[in-house]
């Protein structure tokens, strides 16, 4: 490993990559070993071997073709650019084919909720009548109204227990805060099937009814990583020693915390909440277990849509929940990758 | 512990005095849940992790345990709920059906539907590693800027509605769609796509790349691509440089969208449904059925079981191999 950074500093680094012949250090000449041999990895075994054998100052020579070879250009550390070297066939294909396959799906989406026709399915001519038709639907408004009650909810609470939990997980123990990471990440890695039909068990026992609180409950409870997560990376990277400054210059802990460190947080405070609000409204599995008929969410909605027959103004949902996908990613990826203020 | 649970009621130190940090740090001897040492200037004290951590125990732990116990009990008569009984025949059922005589026999139909949902979690997960590889590569080696972008571009399908994400394949692989437009148009017939286990493979791949890109992508951005030269200066060939180089700096990334894609593939219940129509039978279905229709809450509890565990199981092996590539890489932009 140090050894290849030694040779990259070189400006001609292959050619140097070799010992160069025959000279010690003291200016006398040693016996230089003449061997063929095909790659650079076997020219180096020779030379560890002959230094083996003969003690430091025995060499080997290099073939004329290799001592007069220029240093190559694709060699370069640049990352980017044209590198023969660091092309690998078929990568570039595949991954333009991958972004393909992830957007055109959407895209056939997009397009047809401009459809005009009655069918959902059947391409009839540009319209917006179904964006009319789904602003008027009120079971859609309702369903939506209620989706975006639970997730502001969801969202604000969630937040307020992430920030709360990440300011105070660096007091805790190493084990402590593994096991509250854990406990707190659990939702993640569980299948949504399971944690439905178990929160929906666990909502029984303790005696509520299905409705609007346990779902705003388990949304917050599912939200919590997702606002965790961009606050664990950007606290790595804030600088400790303002909190220090601040502290020397007489604020209470409060005050450091409220002035110093919720400022510096803010950035990734908005982009976890954004993330609560969209993993909130998105959620489909869970909430159908603990939804009464009075509390349907926008998700639950559409699927019953979907079950029902394709309908037109599912393409104008879907295409306003794309929308909202791309705002919200756009926005926190605006956030996370800003330059330091 | 007595000494410990002392430690932990009664020496809270007043918060202002340990913010004073190294003038006057008051001894506090360390528990489970706190650190020895004072508060850090600009945090809080560990008593503020406490909501996240009822939040926890109440909603994530509770609800697991009440699955458990619940699929240790018995059904009742009518209806769905259990009755507060201990019973193991929950259990018995994934493996054997007792007929009217009373005789047991082997019942092979749960474990089918296992074997299905492993079989489409597997190949879905299989798939979505190799393509994020390529793409990861080709991602990583990309001016700074284009990064951040295709970053972005990957984010956003994360982010898009489940349910949109399969929808948009209904509206690809239904009769009248582009697909089957084409078939007939170069004269080969229309041919039924959706409802398909097919169209449920591609509908959980189409949703779990997003999931593998994202770690295999912050395993290989952080790779130094300058070791790809040396090993061209020792003399390797592209292929070897491939399998020995390259590789081995994704290893984390992939046990990390092993863990990301294989669980979640293992107990989906959307895309089944929609574009598997009643075809494809997964643990997902089967464990929301026992809870709706069949009301059987012992048998679907006795189902979530069985896949906590493999849950536990993949999530130890995950965090053994390579859990620190999957937080690193979380799934934020």
């Amino acid at each position: 490993m140090s050894d290849n950074n030694k040779l990259n500093k070189r400006p001609d680094s292959e050619a140097n990559a070799a010992l160069n012949a025959g000279v010690a250090e003291n200016g006398e000449t040693v016996p230089v070993l003449h061997m063929e041999y095909g790659t650079a990895a076997e020219f180096g075994a020779i030379v560890e071997r002959n230094i083996d054998e003969r003690g430091e100052h025995a060499s080997a020579q290099m073939p004329q073709w290799l001592e007069d070879k220029q240093p190559d250009r694709a060699l370069s550390t640049r990352r980017s650019g044209r590198n023969r070297l660091k092309t690998f066939p078929g990568v570039a294909f595949i991954s333009v084919l991958v972004i393909l396959f992830l957007y055109l799906p959407m895209l056939m989406v997009v397009i047809f909720s401009f459809n005009g026709g009655r069918q959902a399915l059947l391409w009839k001519g540009f319209s917006f009548s179904w964006y009319g038709t789904v602003f008027h639907d009120p079971a859609i408004i309702s369903a939506t109204l209620t989706s975006l009650e639970v997730a502001v909810i969801a969202m604000v609470l969630s937040t307020v227990i992430g920030v709360l939990f990440i300011l105070a997980a660096g007091q805790m123990s190493r084990a402590g805060s593994a096991l509250a990471g854990w406990l707190i990440n659990a939702s993640l890695i569980i299948p949504e099937v399971v944690l439905g039909v178990a929160t929906m068990g666990f909502i029984r026992m303790i005696g509520l009814k299905p409705g609007m609180l346990p779902l705003i409950l388990a949304h917050t409870t599912f939200c919590i990583p997702f606002v965790v997560m961009p606050l664990r990376a950007r606290l790595q990277t804030i600088d400790t020693s303002c909190f220090e400054a601040a502290v020397d210059l007489g604020a209470s802990p409060i005050t450091t915390v409220r002035r110093v460190t919720l400022p510096l947080l803010a950035p990734a405070i908005v982009s976890g909440a954004l993330m609560a609000f969209v993993i909130s409204m998105d959620d489909f599995m869970i909430s159908n277990f603990l939804t009464s008929a009075g509390t349907t969410t926008l998700p639950i909605y559409i699927f019953s849509l979907i079950r029902k027959g394709v309908n037109p103004s599912i393409n104008v949902v879907a295409t306003l929940l794309l929308l909202l996908a791309v705002i919200v990613t756009v926005i926190s990826s605006v956030l996370t990758n800003r330059k330091d203020d | 512990m007595s000494e410990q649970s002392s430690t932990l009621d009664g020496q809270k130190p007043p918060i202002g005095e340990a913010q004073r940090g190294e003038v006057a740090r008051p001894h506090r001897r360390r528990t489970l849940f706190s650190a020895s040492g004072g508060i850090k200037p600009g945090m809080l004290s560990h008593w503020y992790a406490i909501p996240a951590i009822i939040v926890g125990l109440l909603f994530t732990l509770g609800p697991i345990c009440v699955i458990v116990a619940f699929s240790f009990m018995s059904q009742p008569d009518v209806g769905g709920g259990v009755v507060y009984k201990f019973s193991t025949n929950a259990y018995k059922k994934l493996l054997f059906t007792t007929d009217f005589l009373g005789r047991t026999s082997f019942d092979p139909r749960y474990l089918k539907v296992f074997g299905t949902s492993l079989w489409q979690a597997l190949v879905t997960t299989f798939i979505c590693i190799v393509l994020s590889f390529f793409i990861a590569l080709w991602m990583s080696l990309r001016k700074p800027s284009t990064q951040r972008l295709l970053v972005l571009l990957i984010n956003i399908p994360f982010w898009t509605n489940l349910i949109v994400r399969t929808y948009a394949w209904m509206l690809i692989l239904n009769e009248n769609g582009p697909i089957n437009g084409f078939l007939k148009f170069i004269g080969a017939g229309s041919k039924q796509l959706l409802y398909t286990s097919g169209a449920s493979l591609i509908g959980l791949i189409f949703t779990f790349l997003p999931f593998a890109i994202m770690p295999m992508y912050s395993a290989l951005s952080g790779f130094d691509f300058r070791l790809v030269e040396a090993a061209y200066d020792l003399g390797a060939r592209k292929l070897t440089v491939m399998r020995r180089i390259i590789l081995r700096a994704a290893k984390p990334g992939v046990t990390s969208a092993v863990a990301l894609c294989f669980i979640p593939a293992f107990g989906s219940y959307v895309q089944p449904v929609l574009l598997g129509g009643g075809r494809v039978l997964m643990v997902g279905n089967l464990i929301a059925s026992q809870f709706s229709e069949a009301r059987n809450w012992p048998f679907g509890a006795a189902l979530s079981t069985v896949i906590l565990l493999i849950t536990l199981l993949c999530g130890v092996a995950a965090s053994i191999g390579g859990g620190k590539a999957a937080r690193d890489a979380g799934m934020a932009v």
